[in-house]
């Protein structure tokens, strides 16, 4: 066969390739790999807690911006420093993209007992600015962990001693305060830096 | 010339350094956190020996309180136990990890710039670990 067949025939096969996957990206959209998207975001049930100030904190403390909202309490050595930083290296992550608009991180505990205000403070702040701390009574805790699908149940121990098991998902929250996203462990900065832009563009 | 070579690396042999029975590599202490009195500890424990080696415990000066835990994830709930025996198995080895087995570092007390572990096993100390937060 003349060479020059051939090179036609590549060319044509490679211009249809790009054709059908051109074709496959507008209708297909980059899809988040990693994040559970709800089919329909659920309202972040009522509560009453605080911040890490000490201002009292309801439902409405979701409005406005993204969050990236995980359980835990600041008497844990492993598992949730490590989740918050990856969530913080995340965040820079993004930043350093130029992403906008940034999540914000929030860490809800649950072990309200321990983790007064000024505890909260310190521990979130430690994770970089701009991170809001959440605890008050167990009761109220309780109301927001529950109608979130979160688990958390403090472990008998003698004394001051005790661990919380909890659930190691990260809620992504709308700025309308809607549950829209779940990141269940183990938490990868860079699948959250991967899925994160995806999601929020979208909304 | 066969036996000669034999003897020789016998002598070679017989002139290397003993491994020692526990090696440890890989260490990271976190600091604690402000206003915070814990740290965690992660390090790999190798066993040169041929029979499994036991950690029953750890001290630190720097900590009032040692203890190794294992944190599992098991349908997406997090758990932290502590661990009563560390088991480094024979000529295999035991990691401790961020979201595994850890060394959860309690009350500590004036840690500055380095912390040092001493493992034991059963009443024998079978490990002492030095670590400087500087190096890092």
């Amino acid at each position: 066969m003349n060479p020059r067949y051939i090179l036609v025939a590549i060319l044509l096969a490679a211009t249809l390739a790009a054709g059908i996957f051109v074709a496959l990206r507008l209708q297909n959209p980059a899809a988040p790999e990693f994040a559970l998207v709800l089919p329909a975001p659920n309202k972040v049930p009522a509560f009453s807690l605080v911040d890490q100030h000490g201002k009292p904190a309801d439902q409405s403390v979701f409005q406005g911006q993204w969050d990236l909202v995980f359980f835990g309490f600041t008497h844990c050595p492993d598992i949730c420093p490590t989740t918050l930083q990856v969530l913080a290296a995340a965040k820079a992550a993004l930043e350093e993209q130029g992403q906008s608009p940034l999540p914000r991180i929030v860490l809800v505990s649950v072990d309200p007992e321990r983790d007064s205000p000024e505890i909260m403070a310190e521990y979130v702040s430690y994770f970089g600015d701009g991170n809001l701390g959440i605890t008050g009574t167990l009761e109220e805790v309780s109301k927001l962990t529950s109608g979130l699908g979160i688990y958390f149940k403090k472990q008998p121990s003698d004394g001051n001693n005790y661990n919380v098991d909890h659930s190691a998902a990260v809620l992504l929250i709308n700025p309308d305060g809607g549950f829209h996203a779940l990141f269940s462990g183990p938490h990868i900065v860079d699948n959250y830096v991967n899925d994160l832009p995806i999601i929020m563009a979208d909304n | 010339m066969r036996l000669v070579t034999l003897l020789v690396a016998l002598l070679l042999g017989a002139c290397e350094a003993p491994q020692p029975p526990l090696v440890v590599s890989g260490v990271e202490v976190t600091r604690p956190m402000p206003g915070r009195h814990m740290s965690a500890g992660y390090l790999v424990l190798t066993n040169n020996t041929g029979e499994d080696i036991r950690i029953t415990g750890v001290t630190s000066p720097q900590f009032a309180s040692v203890e190794i835990h294992e944190t599992t994830i098991e349908g997406g709930i997090s758990r932290m136990r502590e661990i009563e025996e560390l088991i480094v198995p024979a000529s295999g080895s035991v990691t401790l990890e961020r979201g595994g087995k850890h060394l959860m570092l309690m009350r500590a007390r004036n840690v500055q710039e380095s912390v040092t572990l001493h493992f034991m096993s059963g009443d024998m100390p079978a490990l002492t670990v030095e670590y400087s937060f500087e190096e890092q």
